[in-house]
């Protein structure tokens, strides 16, 4: 990937960090979840941040705090993955040209971590 | 590999298997997308009506120019259509769903490097699955002295959204303005590069639009006679500051004296970039959307909410009905000069009302600057209840205000007719134009209403083309409508644009249909789609 590609991951990261996602390290995460956070701030936060339209949509089903993806602690990673292929609602599914199998493994397993 | 489900259509079962492997052998196996899954990532997400209408064969996914080649000199070999997307988000237009059923989709994501930014001329060269999140990103990386100008979605493709003669709201917010030299793989998979470009080694591609003899960029805009593969974009330097500017007349029939207070302003450069005129009813959607809020919130019946109804609600909220929003971009002394401009118009409006705010230099972007990509425009598609979706009809009108109220009022008796609300904003392309922009939200759950805004399409496409009016851009499902509506002496533009897809692309294999632009062996599916 060329010099561009790289520096717009770090820029990425800024991004999501201005517009309120917690991107602070989280030493129990494994280099898969590490990575997984990376993409979500990447991709997923402009629909999944709080206060945004798939926050905003998902909280009419479940309390604020857990409407942000992050937070959740139900999600299996096989239902994210699903889900991201196929679309949910408005949602449109995301193609392997624009997200790999494994970087959508990847962020199953961030946004899977927690769960219970 | 596994069978394919949708064929090309005159295409053998045979060849199309040969075709694939083929094309496996060009991008690899991984980048031929056949399985049913794959496939139907690339339908239209927000179809209004059966997506199935225009679904993929497969998507090819290549990643250089040289692919590109490889995959058209291919689908010539075996006569297969492809369809060319760039990130396939160009939702309420078909996102990355053919016009011909059974097209190849040639899914040009993964060619999505940001080969050059050049802060001192002030342009970007980038690939057309760039998107404008990965050029913002890349510039503020690079230092944050250029912007650019975005679409309401972030996700789409820079180059996808010039070609299709897109809008931003800055002063560089006609983004097909912006082009400025291409390379385009032609269909029969000749390399090619536009302006400058033709000269090798030059250093001008992307300073100097014209070259030497015809400028061809416009042709490969809203076509289908090359595939892009590069291409030039400039880009505003970042300005001293810039002001957000709000105006609100308090009557429910003062559109015309909006449009003709603004017209001069744009005209004379005092408003620098594209202002939005946001009727009654969109105002209370976009408020409401920013809540989480739908239409049943406020109303249930099937018929178009009342604008009675509407014009309460916004007397509720404190807001006028009728409102234009727009930034001026500039040092704060030539702010200041444009502000005092806009106030002494309005200010001879009776109770109209201007709000500014300001931004300078060095302080954080704000949302209301629409100068950083974001998705938070998607929330309104629910807006009849998930899972949304919506199309549009967007005339161009010049900014006369009793010509432009006439066109309003005419096509919203119509969407009362047909029992849809009248989510409607006008937008100023350039000085001297505006586009109409009527959009017709659905519940993809609901056939009865997505039927409904299909035939609102047509009647509507119908009526203007009698006033001498043209889209300006349109649904996969409506592009031979669209087409249409430029009936200037027997469609002598859809002739010549025919004339020249017969000798660019003689076996027509490169997106047919598109723009209603359809080859000679398929001339026969125009206004089948």
């Amino acid at each position: 990937m060329s010099r561009s590609k790289s520096l717009l991951s770090l820029a990425s990261v800024t991004l999501a960090l201005t517009m309120g996602v917690t991107s602070a390290a989280e030493p129990s995460l494994t280099p898969q979840q590490q990575q997984g956070r990376h993409l979500y701030n990447h991709l997923c936060v402009y629909c999944h941040s709080p206060g945004v339209w798939g926050t905003n949509r998902l909280s009419k089903r479940m309390d604020e705090e857990h409407a942000v993806l992050e937070n959740r602690t139900e999600l299996s990673a096989g239902a994210i993955q699903t889900i991201v292929r196929k679309g949910i609602g408005s949602m449109p599914p995301l193609r392997k040209s624009e997200l790999s199998d494994s970087d959508l493994s990847a962020i199953a397993a961030y946004l899977a971590r927690q769960n219970r | 590999m596994a069978q394919a489900a949708v064929r090309p259509p005159g295409v053998s079962a045979a060849d199309f298997k040969a075709a694939l492997q083929a094309f496996a052998e060009a991008v690899g196996p991984d980048w031929v997308l056949v399985s049913e899954l794959d496939r139907n990532t690339y339908l239209d997400a927000f179809a209004p009506g059966d997506a199935d209408s225009h679904a993929p064969s497969a998507a090819v996914a290549p990643h250089s120019a040289q692919e590109v080649q490889a995959i058209v000199k291919i689908a010539n070999r075996y006569r297969i259509p492809l369809w060319p997307v760039s990130t396939g988000r160009n939702l309420a237009y078909g996102g990355s769903a053919p016009v011909l059923r059974g097209s190849v989709v040639l899914d040009l994501k993964r060619m999505n490097r940001v080969l050059e930014i050049d802060e001192q001329l002030g342009y970007a060269l980038v690939e057309p699955g760039v998107s404008f999140f990965d050029l913002f990103d890349a510039l503020q990386t690079a230092g944050g002295k250029l912007w650019i100008s975005t679409p309401a979605p972030g996700w789409g493709s820079v180059i996808g959204n010039a070609l299709e003669h897109g809008l931003g709201y800055t002063p560089y917010g006609v983004h097909a303005d912006t082009i400025c030299g291409m390379e385009v793989v032609l269909p029969n998979g000749d390399l090619v590069r536009t302006g400058m470009g033709a000269a090798q080694g030059s250093k001008e591609w992307q300073t100097f639009k014209y070259g030497y003899g015809p400028v061809w960029d416009g042709l490969f805009t809203q076509s289908n006679f090359g595939v892009v593969t590069k291409m030039g974009v400039w880009l505003m330097p970042q300005p001293e500051a810039v002001a957000y500017v709000g105006v609100s007349l308090p009557n429910a029939d003062e559109l015309p004296l909006m449009v003709d207070t603004l017209r001069p302003l744009r005209l004379n450069d005092t408003i620098n970039a594209t202002y939005t005129i946001v009727n009654p009813f969109r105002s209370i959607v976009d408020g409401y959307s920013m809540q989480g809020k739908s239409r049943p919130d406020i109303y249930q019946g099937r018929d178009s909410i009342p604008l009675a109804l509407v014009l309460k609600e916004l007397a509720a909220q404190g807001k006028a009905p009728w409102n234009a929003t727009f930034n001026l971009f500039d040092r704060d002394k030539g702010l200041d000069l444009r502000l005092a401009a806009i106030q002494e118009a309005f200010e001879r409006i009776p109770g109209a009302k201007v709000q500014t705010r300001r931004w300078h230099r060095g302080q954080p972007l704000e949302q209301w600057m629409r100068v950083q990509p974001g998705l938070f425009a998607l929330g309104i598609v629910d807006w009849y209840g998930g899972p949304g979706g919506h199309m549009n009809f967007a005339p161009v009108v010049a900014p006369i205000g009793k010509r432009v109220a006439d066109l309003y009022e005419s096509i919203y008796a119509r969407f009362v007719e047909f029992g849809i609300d009248y989510y409607c904003g006008l937008l100023n392309v350039g000085a001297r134009g505006l586009l109409l922009n009527a959009v017709m939200f659905f519940n993809r759950n609901d056939d009865d209403l997505m039927r409904r805004g299909r035939e609102l399409y047509k009647v509507l496409a119908r009526e203007a083309t009698a006033s001498g009016f043209g889209d300006y851009r349109a649904h996969i499902s409506f592009m031979d409508e669209a087409a249409d509506m430029y009936t200037f002496n027997g469609h002598a533009l859809r002739h010549l644009n025919e004339r020249m897809k017969d000798a660019l692309d003689p076996q027509g294999v490169l997106a047919p249909g598109k723009q209603g632009i359809w080859p000679r062996a398929l001339r026969d599916r125009k206004g089948r789609a």
